[in-house]
């Protein structure tokens, strides 16, 4: 009996044994899973951000077609068919009250040309920064200036342009716009301030004006801003920082720095 | 004094401590209610120890507590399935078939033993419900640091607990009746309920430090 009593004991130690090690190889492996897990998710959201990054990307592309058509056929078109009707009213040989008309006329169709040829060239975006950003964004206010009483004030910092980086130039242009678009459309500003500034490593935009503000996590909570959303995804794009700061009442401040070296 | 003080008091008095000061600020009331249960583990080991001392038969007392244990545990399995859209009918369904198991077998022992069989069967269904949580946590989604993750410790000592005493419980009734320790006070039943408490209330004060860091960083 005592033989047996201590095979017994012998059997219920080595059975707990067992018990307590298979548990351990369970969690070991759960915990195994979940890493795996884990590198999968990391993987996916990798290849998520990717996806976004290139269709962010050809809807600038497209867009950027887009308005080079645009401004190209303005340009060509209807650019010269205004001058041909210039040359056309040149051509007029009228007295009087007639003539001062077919020069009014004139003029008018002038001016549109002028227009028509800032406003395809403010269109094409790579014309525009041919030269370089300061000088796009110069002229893009200058536009600004003409049909509204906004007080502009640029300060442009950059010292040299890349012209390997004339890509990033444009987007960041492109930026500057919509910055400026939503200004215009949403601040009820009367002063905007622009400074372009360029280090060693960045290239950095910092738009203000002194319009109402707003709460920008109420904004972010209510996806209302998908103007900003895109300014965001785009600085992302080109491995960039973006950041809005805004008081209401106040003003807002938004920042854009991107890699340029 | 010093004989209240065994490997089984000093780890289930060390684990109330740690979830006393963890836990005390916790919002979750099932968190919360591991202090009141660690209290009856360690008022019922100190009974069960006194009454040793006279000589008196303690199963009474661990069989009261059987009750509470049940309920503890199966509301922190509520508890942690409830994300996973788990019905409360499930949880009274368990708690009504436990009581029924347990009301019978007591009921054929004439309250005159500890209702092992009924242990057995609630090791089996919390070892049972253990695995389906790491299934849960396998099919989730949601990925989650396991090495801090405080349910999955709280269900590791389970497992290990319940897993690792079910050669005892299955042969608790010869162990009680015809073991011959290695010595008259260290029983073989006795040292491996020392090495499962000792896991089980290190893998609960695990977790409970680590959801006491996680409340007090998420605050």
């Amino acid at each position: 009996m005592q033989i047996l009593s201590k095979e017994i004991v012998f059997l219920i130690t080595f059975t707990t044994a067992i018990f307590l090690i298979a548990p351990i190889f369970l969690i070991v492996y759960v915990s195994y899973y979940n890493k795996k897990k884990a590198k999968h998710f990391e993987e996916k959201e990798a290849l998520r951000k990717t996806f976004e990054l290139e269709l962010l990307r050809s809807q600038f592309e497209v867009q950027e077609h887009t308005m080079e058509t645009i401004a190209t056929n303005l340009h060509d078109n209807i650019g010269q068919l205004l001058s041909l009707t210039s040359m056309t009213l040149s051509s007029v040989k009228a007295e009087g009250l007639q003539e001062t008309k077919v020069n009014t006329a004139g003029e008018l169709v002038h001016r549109a040309i002028q227009e028509l040829r800032q406003l395809s060239k403010m269109m094409s975006g790579k014309e525009l920064i041919s030269k370089n950003l300061g000088h796009a964004i110069a002229f893009e206010l200058d536009w600004l200036k003409k049909g509204t009483d906004y007080e502009v004030l640029f300060t442009d910092h950059t010292s040299r342009s890349i012209p390997e980086h004339a890509d990033k130039e444009l987007i960041l242009f492109r930026l500057f716009q919509e910055i400026l678009s939503n200004i215009i459309r949403h601040a009820e500003a009367t002063q905007i301030t622009i400074v372009l500034e360029q280090s060693e490593r960045f290239l950095s935009l910092v738009v203000k004006d002194n319009g109402k503000g707003f709460i920008v996590e109420e904004k972010k909570e209510a996806n209302a801003g998908m103007g900003l959303f895109n300014i965001s995804k785009r600085a992302k794009m080109m491995d960039g920082t973006f950041s809005i700061d805004s008081v209401t009442g106040v003003g807002t401040k938004i920042s854009v720095s991107i890699p340029y070296i | 004094m010093p004989i209240y003080l065994s490997v089984n008091t000093t780890a289930e008095i060390i684990c109330f401590l740690i979830a006393l000061f963890c836990l005390s600020g916790d919002k979750s009331a099932v968190w919360k209610s591991f202090i009141g249960y660690l209290f009856i583990v360690c008022l019922t080991e100190t009974i069960g120890v006194y009454l040793r001392i006279q000589h008196m038969r303690n199963y009474l007392v661990y069989s009261i507590f059987l009750l509470f244990e049940c309920m503890m545990i199966s509301l922190f399995f509520y508890h942690i399935y409830k994300r996973y859209h788990h019905k409360l009918r499930m949880l009274y369904g368990w708690i009504c078939l436990f009581l029924l198991v347990y009301l019978a077998e007591m009921l054929s022992l004439h309250f005159k033993s500890f209702p092992s069989l009924t242990a057995t069967f609630m090791s089996v269904v919390f070892v049972v419900a253990s695995l389906y949580f790491y299934l849960l946590i396998i099919k989730d989604e949601k990925f989650r640091q396991l090495g801090t993750y405080p349910p999955f410790w709280i269900v590791n000592g389970i497992l290990f607990f319940y897993f690792g005493s079910t050669a005892c419980n299955v042969f608790y009734d010869y162990l009680v009746n015809h073991e011959k320790g290695i010595s008259p006070n260290l029983s073989i039943r006795y040292i491996i309920f020392n090495l499962l408490n000792i896991l089980l209330y290190a893998c609960w004060s695990y977790a409970f430090i680590c959801r006491y860091y996680q409340k007090k960083l998420s605050s």
